[in-house]
C-alpha cells in the first residue's frame, strides 16, 4: 500500500501522528471558508479533510462499507431525579412539560452527532493501538500489528483491520512501545553502539580462534576417553550436550557483569564447540560414538569454568545481604535479577559520568555532595554509601535517582535513547479516550465499549469541529 | 508513583539521573544546531523552502514550550493559542467537544483491584462506591492481574513509559470520589426506536409516564388499567421483575418486525437498584439512619439475582455441551449438538449461521474478495 500519510506543508492535512510536522499542520490547518463554496463543495472539503485524519490507511471503498448512518449516543441519567417522579411531569400541561421543565430543557446541551461519523473506525485494532498511546502514529500501529507485536486476548493478531469487540484485551510488546514513544538516539548514542559492535566482533574473532584450538585438543584426546565415558551417563549424548550448552548460556547471561573478559571468551568458545558437535551429530549418526567421548571432556571444561563464576555469584549474594539496610541501593536491590540489572546499569554509568564531567562547565551543577554520593553508589553498589553529609531531602532524591536508574537504565543495545524519555511534542497529543481502559505499565488496554457521543461532549478524538463532521456525514449518506 | 526526576539532555548536569528540578528551562534548543551541522564545510546556503523555514521558526519560538511535557499538567497546543477556552483539557483547538478526560490514577486502580479481589465486593457495588463504570472496574481487575502475572514471570514492564503517561494525561486521584466522579455511571444508551418524533395526543386527565412513552415508541397497545396501577404501586418490584428476567419482556410486531417493547429508562440504566432504593428511601424521609440499610438491601437483591441468572445460564450451557477428556490427553473436547432450526437458518432458511450444506444456499467461502479476518478471539 502506498503511504499517503506524508506531511505536506503546502496543503496542510492533519494526520493520526505525533510528529512535529503534524503539530505544525494542526496549528494552521483550516477548512476553506464556506462563504463562496457550493453545498457540494463544502461536503467535499469536509470529507477530504476528515478522511485524511480518520482511517487514512483504510481505502475509501472499505470505509464506505463500514459507515453506518446510525450514530451511537448516550444520555447520562440521574437516579435521584428519576426517583422523584415517573416522568408524567414532562407530559403535563400541553404535552411539552411545565414551564420549570422548559427551563431545564433550555440548559440541556445539544449532542454533537457530527463527531460520531467516524466512530466505526475506532473499532479497528490499529487505530485502537494508536489511541491507547502505544504507537506514535496509526501507520506505526499498523506496522506493529502486521509484524506480530500485538496480541488480542493473549493470541497473536496480525490483521490491522480486526474489529475489536467490547471486552477485548489487546497488548503490545513493551519494547516496541518504548521504541515508538521514546526519544530517538542522538549521534553520541549511535557512536557508542558502533564501538560496542566493533568490540564484539573482535571478541568473536578471538573466540573463534580459541574454539579452533579447543577443537584440535578434543580430537586428540578423543581416543583416550572413549573407554571411561560409557558408564558415566545414561542420558543420550545429544541431550546431555544440549543441557551443557544451556548451562553455559545461563552462566554467561547471568553473570555478564561479574565474569572477567577472559572467562567470557573461554565460555563462548566452549559454547561454540558444543554447537559444532551438535550440528555434526545431526547430519550423521556415525559420529555419535565419538560424541560421548567428547562430551565428557567438555564437562570437565565446563566444571573448571563454572567454579570461579559460581564463587563470584556467591560473593555478590553475600555482599548484597551484608551491607547496612540504610544504604539506598540495598533497599532497592530486593531480588537477584534486580541486582544484576543494577550492576549492568552501573557498569555503564561511571563511564558516562566521567564523559559528562569532562564536558561539563562548572555552572548548573547539582549539589556536590549529592552527586558524589550518587557516583559512589553507582560505581560500587555493593559498598555502603556515605550518606552522612546528605540532608533528608537529598537522601530522598538520591534514593529516587537510584530507583530510576534501576528501572530506566542506560543500555546502548536498545533502539531508543537511554535512559528512556518521551519523544518531543508527544505531550501535545497525549490523551486517552474513555472507551479504552489503558494500563501503560504492561502496555495493555481493554476496549470497553463502542465510542459514543453525549450531550455537549464526544469521546472520539478528532481535530475537527462538529459542523465539519456533520458535512462529512451527509457526504457519506450518499444523497449528494 | 513517585514523581519522576527529569533528565534533560542538553544541560551540563554531571549525571543523567540527577539534575535540578526545574525542567523546561534547562533544555537547549537542538534544532538550530542540527540544521547547520550537516554541511559544515559548504559555504552555500542550505536550500530550505519558505514554508520549512516558517515551520522551524514556529517550533523554536511559539511552540518552544510544547516540546517537553510538564509533569502534573497537560501541555496541549490550545495553550499557546490566545483566547481558547479550557486550553488545559482540549488537545484539538478547533474541536470544542472533545475533552482530554482523566484516566485512573495508580492508587485508584489498586483500590479497585483490592476491593474486588481481596474484599470480595461485587463489581456493581465497587462501581457505585468509586463512581467508575462497571465495565471499567472489570477491565481494571483483568489488567492488574495481567500485570501481576507478568512480574511473576519476570517479563519486562514499561515503567518509565507508564510514569511519563501518568504525568502527561490528567488522572483521577483516589479519595476524591465524593467531590468529583471519575465518570457517569448511569448512562442510558439512546434506543433506535426513540429516534422518530411521534405526535401522540393524550387526554389531560391521564398520567402519561415513561412506561407509556416506551409503549408508544414501540407501537405497543396501552397497558391495561389494573396492570398499570399495579406497576405504579410497587415500582421496585416492577424494576426487579424486568431487570432479572430480560427474556420475559413483552414482544410486539409480526415476522421481521417482531421486537420487544421498549422499557422505561428506570430499568435500562446500568444501576436500576439506585432508583428503586432511592424511592424506598423517599417513603421514609425522616429516618435517615435507615437509608443505608435500604440501599444495601436493594443492592444485595440485585446482586443475588445476577448470580442466579449467571448460574442458570451456565447450567443451560453445561447441559448442551458434552465434555470428553481422554486419558493422558492435553485436550478436552466439547461437543455441541447441531441445531438447524428457524433461529439459526433464519426465516428464509438461507442464514449463513446455520451449519451444514443446505439446498440452494451457496458458500461463498472460496470466492474472490471474501474477508477472512476473524471476527472474535475466544480466550
Amino acid at each position: 500500500m502506498r503511504n499517503r500519510a506524508t506531511q505536506y506543508l503546502s496543503k496542510p492535512k492533519v494526520r493520526q501522528s505525533w510528529s512535529k510536522w503534524n503539530l505544525y499542520n494542526l496549528s494552521r490547518a483550516r477548512i476553506k471558508s464556506p462563504m463562496h463554496r457550493t453545498h457540494f463543495q463544502q461536503k467535499w472539503d469536509a470529507k477530504s479533510a476528515t478522511r485524511a485524519y480518520h482511517g487514512e490507511q483504510v481505502s475509501e471503498k472499505q470505509w464506505a462499507r463500514m459507515f453506518s448512518p446510525r450514530l451511537r449516543s448516550v444520555v447520562p441519567m440521574n437516579p435521584v431525579i428519576m426517583a422523584r417522579d415517573d416522568g408524567s411531569k414532562w407530559s403535563a400541561g400541553r404535552g411539552q412539560g411545565r414551564e420549570t421543565i422548559m427551563d431545564l430543557r433550555q440548559h440541556a446541551k445539544p449532542v454533537p452527532f457530527g463527531q460520531a461519523t467516524y466512530a466505526p473506525l475506532e473499532r479497528r485494532l490499529d487505530v485502537a493501538v494508536f489511541r491507547a498511546m502505544f504507537a506514535s502514529s496509526a501507520r506505526q500501529a499498523r506496522q506493529f500489528v502486521i509484524h506480530g507485536a500485538v496480541t488480542v486476548n493473549g493470541k497473536k493478531m496480525r490483521y490491522p483491520g480486526y474489529l475489536l469487540n467490547p471486552g477485548d484485551l489487546f497488548q503490545v510488546e513493551p519494547e516496541r512501545v518504548m521504541f515508538a514513544t521514546g526519544a530517538p538516539k542522538d549521534k553520541h548514542d549511535r557512536r557508542e553502539i558502533r564501538h560496542a559492535q566493533k568490540k564484539e566482533a573482535a571478541e568473536k574473532e578471538a573466540a573463534e580462534k580459541a574454539a579452533a584450538e579447543e577443537e584440535a585438543a578434543t580430537e586428540e584426546s578423543k581416543e583416550e576417553e572413549e573407554t571411561k565415558e560409557k558408564q558415566q551417563e545414561n542420558l543420550s549424548p545429544r541431550a546431555t550436550l544440549r543441557k551443557l550448552l544451556g548451562q553455559a548460556k545461563t552462566i554467561l547471561t547471568k553473570d555478564q557483569a561479574v565474569l572477567p573478559a577472559k572467562r567470557k571468551q573461554d565460555l563462548r568458545g566452549f559454547q561454540k564447540a558444543v554447537r559444532r558437535v551438535l550440528s555434526r551429530s545431526e547430519s550423521s549418526t556415525v559420529l555419535t560414538d565419538n560424541l560421548e567421548a567428547q562430551f565428557s571432556e567438555l564437562t570437565l571444561l565446563l566444571k573448571a569454568k563454572k567454579r570461579p563464576s559460581k564463587k563470584t555469584e556467591e560473593e555478590v549474594k553475600a555482599e548484597e545481604t551484608t551491607p547496612a539496610e540504610s544504604s539506598a541501593t540495598a533497599t532497592d536491590a530486593t531480588d537477584a535479577t534486580d541486582a544484576t540489572k543494577a550492576t549492568k546499569a552501573t557498569e555503564t554509568t561511571p563511564r558516562e559520568a566521567i564523559k559528562a564531567a569532562s564536558e561539563a562547565d562548572s555552572e548548573a551543577q547539582p549539589d556536590d555532595e549529592l552527586s558524589e554520593a550518587f557516583r559512589q553508589a553507582a560505581q560500587n553498589p555493593e559498598r555502603d554509601v556515605d550518606t552522612s553529609l546528605l540532608s533528608e531531602e537529598q537522601f530522598n532524591i538520591l534514593r529516587r535517582a537510584l530507583v530510576q536508574m534501576r528501572d530506566n537504565p542506560i543500555d546502548h543495545s536498545k533502539p531508543y535513547a537511554t535512559p528512556w524519555r518521551p519523544r518531543d511534542y508527544m505531550n501535545c497529543f497525549a490523551t486517552i479516550p474513555r472507551y479504552l481502559e489503558v494500563h501503560p505499565k504492561v502496555c495493555a488496554a481493554v476496549y470497553l465499549r463502542h465510542p459514543v457521543v453525549r450531550p455537549g461532549a464526544s469521546e472520539i478524538p478528532s481535530p475537527f469541529a462538529t459542523s465539519t463532521g456533520d458535512l462529512a456525514f451527509t457526504w457519506y449518506l450518499r444523497r449528494r | 508513583m513517585a514523581p519522576r526526576i527529569q533528565n534533560p539532555i542538553g544541560s551540563n548536569s554531571l549525571l543523567p539521573y540527577l539534575s535540578s528540578s526545574s525542567t523546561s528551562s534547562s533544555f537547549t534548543p537542538l534544532s538550530s544546531r542540527s540544521q547547520r551541522s550537516c554541511r559544515s564545510f559548504s559555504s552555500t546556503i542550505v536550500p530550505q523552502t519558505r514554508l520549512r523555514n516558517q515551520m522551524f521558526l514556529w517550533l523554536q519560538h511559539q511552540a518552544a514550550e510544547l516540546k517537553h511535557h510538564k509533569p502534573g499538567s497537560t501541555n496541549y497546543l490550545s495553550q499557546i493559542i490566545p483566547g481558547s477556552l479550557f486550553p488545559e483539557s482540549r488537545p484539538f483547538p478547533q474541536n470544542i467537544h472533545y475533552r482530554s478526560e482523566s484516566i485512573l490514577s495508580e492508587e485508584l486502580r489498586r483500590e479497585i483491584h483490592h476491593r474486588v479481589v481481596v474484599r470480595k465486593k461485587s463489581v456493581r457495588a465497587v462501581s457505585v462506591e468509586l463512581k467508575v463504570d462497571m465495565r471499567r472496574v472489570a477491565a481494571v481487575v483483568r489488567l492488574v492481574e495481567l500485570e501481576k502475572r507478568m512480574t511473576q514471570e519476570g517479563k519486562p514492564l514499561a515503567l518509565p513509559y507508564a510514569r511519563a503517561i501518568h504525568e502527561m494525561v490528567p488522572t483521577t486521584p483516589l479519595y476524591d470520589q465524593e467531590l468529583r466522579a471519575h465518570e457517569e455511571i448511569n448512562d442510558l444508551p439512546v434506543h433506535r426506536l426513540t429516534n422518530p418524533q411521534i405526535f401522540y395526543p393524550v387526554s389531560e386527565s391521564r398520567q402519561f409516564n415513561r412506561v407509556d412513552a416506551g409503549r408508544v415508541f414501540s407501537a405497543a397497545p396501552a397497558l391495561e388499567q389494573e396492570q398499570a396501577a399495579k406497576d405504579a404501586a410497587d415500582d421496585s418490584e416492577f424494576i426487579s421483575r424486568i431487570t432479572q428476567n430480560p427474556s420475559h419482556i413483552e414482544v410486539v410486531g409480526k415476522g421481521e418486525d417482531e421486537h420487544q417493547v421498549l422499557q422505561p429508562a428506570d430499568v435500562r440504566i446500568p444501576h436500576p437498584h439506585m432508583i428503586s432504593s432511592r424511592r424506598a428511601q423517599n417513603l421514609v424521609p425522616q429516618e435517615r439512619t435507615e437509608h443505608p440499610k435500604i440501599y444495601r438491601a436493594h443492592l444485595q437483591k440485585a446482586e443475588e439475582a445476577e448470580q442466579e441468572r449467571k448460574r442458570r445460564s451456565e447450567e443451560r450451557k453445561g447441559k448442551q455441551t458434552q465434555r470428553v477428556q481422554p486419558e493422558d490427553s492435553r485436550f478436552e473436547f466439547r461437543i455441541n449438538d447441531v441445531v438447524v432450526s428457524q433461529e439459526t437458518t433464519g426465516k428464509d432458511g438461507r442464514n449463513a449461521r446455520a451449519p451444514g450444506r443446505r439446498y440452494g444456499v451457496p458458500s461463498y467461502d472460496r470466492k474472490k474478495g471474501q474477508v477472512k479476518i476473524p471476527t472474535r478471539v475466544e480466550v
